[in-house]
């Protein structure tokens, strides 16, 4: 989460594109951003990119199927 | 430390909480609490991980450490000082929806902090644009009623007044709203003050020691539980049928269980984009809708503390119906989103545990809420009203019968209460027969408010479900009956759903329909799933529902050919 200057308000809610959770700026030092995307850590990152392979690869076979 | 004192400190621990429970039901005002016990009390560490809990509402167990810990972020434990009272409700910040509202006191021993005693309840009543928080077409959170940061409620054990002004100005009764919020701070006292007592029995060191040996034991207790559980990727959806806005589409809880060893990861990854209406859960919702889930399908023995949430991963992929984002509105996901999070992941793992799952439950607690002016007293008058549903099917047992949703173990309020302290008058409330689904084993049976209107008008609104998309049935077992909400109007001779009745877009969400007197509506509860074939029923069984009437005379020989000679 992105506090305002003043701590009073919060301008910009920032979350782990993969597992949700809050990241709050200046103290999740696990955080990181590939590709523009913000994740609180190396593994929600290592997921994202094994799930991305994993339902590729079962739509490439859904796709073979399909034709068949 | 030896089994022997980690089990005596837990059931002290566990006791403590019933009676921060006890304290809390018999002292506040309204029925939510004093009736249906939509509350939950616990003891956390000074990490805010649960160390104990009391069985009241599991929609709040799981959520518990998620919102302790979100607070410590922005208040940390070097700010806390004895006698001080935090309070919190914000559902962008581990917060399960508006009304649920979170104290915790920190319990120092000779000036140390050793963990804080903490109450969640729902406040039936929190500002916003209906009476009673449940408002079916809020479109953003701002609807839905004030929101509370992290703050302290008390400062070294005195009112900050300015908190109190600030919180009590924005709600309809707030006469009410300061009889709930101070059972709530007085179950937290005494949950402080009972926890002192216990530290300086058994010793500050020992105490630690125990409770860090308290939630290893639940860990290992739990990951034995998973092993048993066969590795694999399990997958099931579900769909939602409305949001109250977007009248006619429908949204998807996508699960992916990913079961590797000791371990389980819930991935909600493919769930809808997050609707404009109120149904959208919050990521503590989400988080405790995947612990309550586990929990169902495993030994119930297991002590419930942060230990035994170790080994499940919960990934809720941001601006989804299972993660809103700001402004979003929520109200509807901690009561309606929760338990179909829970039927997707059991219908994901009933390939794997089939022994341990059940066909989809009523999935709703009915949400009736009302509000408006004594026309007697003279006083604004709120209610929270929850029904029970039918619970789906087993493979051992039939469905429980008109019980909350399996993430609310919350009570109806009793008739005689209802009508002592509302202006209805309860004409009937009764099972509705062959609203179970039938099964081998079949599911649990709906049932039937219906009540008059007594006051000169009754503001009303309702979150609730099911009066499209029936319960599923399980191995064969046929879905359970739908829900309903009808209205009939004084002289009137039919009954109309509230589309008809009032132009409203959603049948089961709406907000803000006034009931005259001698209006009568009509609250039908949906009923659950069976399980396995309803043909492998048991004829007593049938026999044995026709004669109580759960299942009609043709309902059981259309479903179950079973002729009565």
């Amino acid at each position: 989460m992105k506090f305002s200057e003043n701590g009073l308000y919060i301008e910009r809610y920032i979350k782990c594109a993969t597992c949700g959770i809050l990241i709050y700026e200046n103290c999740d030092q696990k955080a990181l951003t590939v590709e523009n995307v913000t994740y609180c850590s190396r593994w929600c990152v290592d997921w994202k990119n094994a799930r991305d392979a994993r339902r590729s690869v079962s739509s490439q076979k859904e796709g073979r199927l399909r034709r068949s | 430390m030896d089994p022997v004192s980690v089990n005596i400190l837990e059931s002290t621990m566990v006791s403590i909480c019933r009676e921060m429970g006890i304290v809390l039901m018999k002292t506040a005002y309204s029925t939510i609490f004093s009736e249906a016990n939509d509350f939950t009390c616990g003891l956390a560490n000074m990490d805010g991980d649960l160390i104990a809990v009391a069985d009241y509402c599991p929609s709040q167990i799981g959520g518990l450490p998620l919102l302790v810990k979100s607070c410590l972020r922005e208040i940390p434990v070097s700010e806390i000082e004895p006698g001080d009272i935090i309070l919190h409700n914000d559902p962008y910040r581990g917060g399960l929806h508006t009304p649920e509202h979170t104290f915790f006191k920190p319990i120092f021993v000779q000036h140390e902090l050793m963990g804080f005693a903490v109450a969640i309840g729902h406040v039936q009543e929190v500002g916003g644009m209906v009476p009673g928080g449940f408002c079916g077409e809020a479109t953003e959170i701002f609807h839905e009623g004030i929101r509370v940061p992290p703050v302290k409620i008390k400062k070294r054990g005195k009112d900050n007044v300015e908190v109190w002004k600030l919180l009590l100005a924005n709600v309809r009764t707030p006469r009410t709203n300061f009889g709930d919020l101070s059972a709530l701070i007085a179950a937290v006292d005494l949950g402080e003050f009972r926890t002192v007592q216990t530290i300086e029995k058994y010793g500050k060191a020992s105490f630690a020691e125990t409770v860090k040996d308290l939630l290893d034991y639940s860990e290992r207790r739990m990951r034995a539980e998973l092993r048993a559980i066969p590795d694999g990727i399990y997958r099931f959806k579900d769909d939602i049928e409305s949001d109250g806005v977007d009248e006619g589409r429908t949204y998807v809880i996508e699960v992916e269980a990913h079961k590797l060893g000791d371990e389980i990861i819930i991935d909600y990854y493919g769930s809808s984009a997050q609707a404009k209406g109120p149904i959208n859960a919050t990521l503590g919702v989400a988080t405790s809708a995947a612990y309550n889930a586990v929990l169902h399908m495993t030994d119930p023995s297991i002590p419930r503390n942060s230990g035994c949430f170790r080994p499940i991963r919960v990934l809720a992929p941001p601006g989804t119906i299972v993660n809103v984002d700001y402004p979003g509105p929520e109200v509807g996901g901690n009561t309606e989103t929760h338990p179909r999070i829970v039927g997707t992941i059991l219908g994901a793992m009933a390939d794997a545990v089939p022994n341990r799952t059940m066909a989809a439950e009523g999935g709703t607690h009915s949400n009736f809420v009302f509000g408006g002016v004594d026309a007697d007293t003279g006083d604004y008058f709120i209610c929270y009203d929850i029904a029970g549903v039918g619970w789906g099917g087993r493979s051992f047992a039939d469905g429980n019968d008109g019980v909350d949703s399996i993430n609310g173990n919350c009570r109806p309020t009793p008739i005689e209460v209802f009508e002592t302290r509302f202006p209805w008058r309860v004409e009937f409330l009764a099972f509705d027969i062959d609203s179970g689904g039938p099964g081998k084993f079949r599911g649990g049976v709906g049932y039937t408010k219906q009540m008059v209107c007594l006051n000169d008008e009754v503001t009303c609104s309702q979150m609730t479900d099911r009066h499209r998309f029936a319960p599923w049935g399980l191995n064969g077992g046929k879905p359970g009956g739908l829900g309903a909400t009808l209205i009939l109007k004084s002289g009137s001779e039919t009954w109309q759903n509230v589309r008809e009745a009032f132009g409203k877009k959603s049948t089961s969400r709406y907000s803000n329909i006034i009931m005259k007197k001698c209006d009568r509506i009509r609250l039908v509860s949906p009923g659950g799933g069976g399980f396995g074939d309803p043909k492998d029923r048991d004829r007593s069984l049938v026999l044995n529902d026709v004669v109580q009437g759960y299942v009609s005379p043709a309902a059981a020989e259309r479903e179950y050919g079973f002729k009565d000679k």
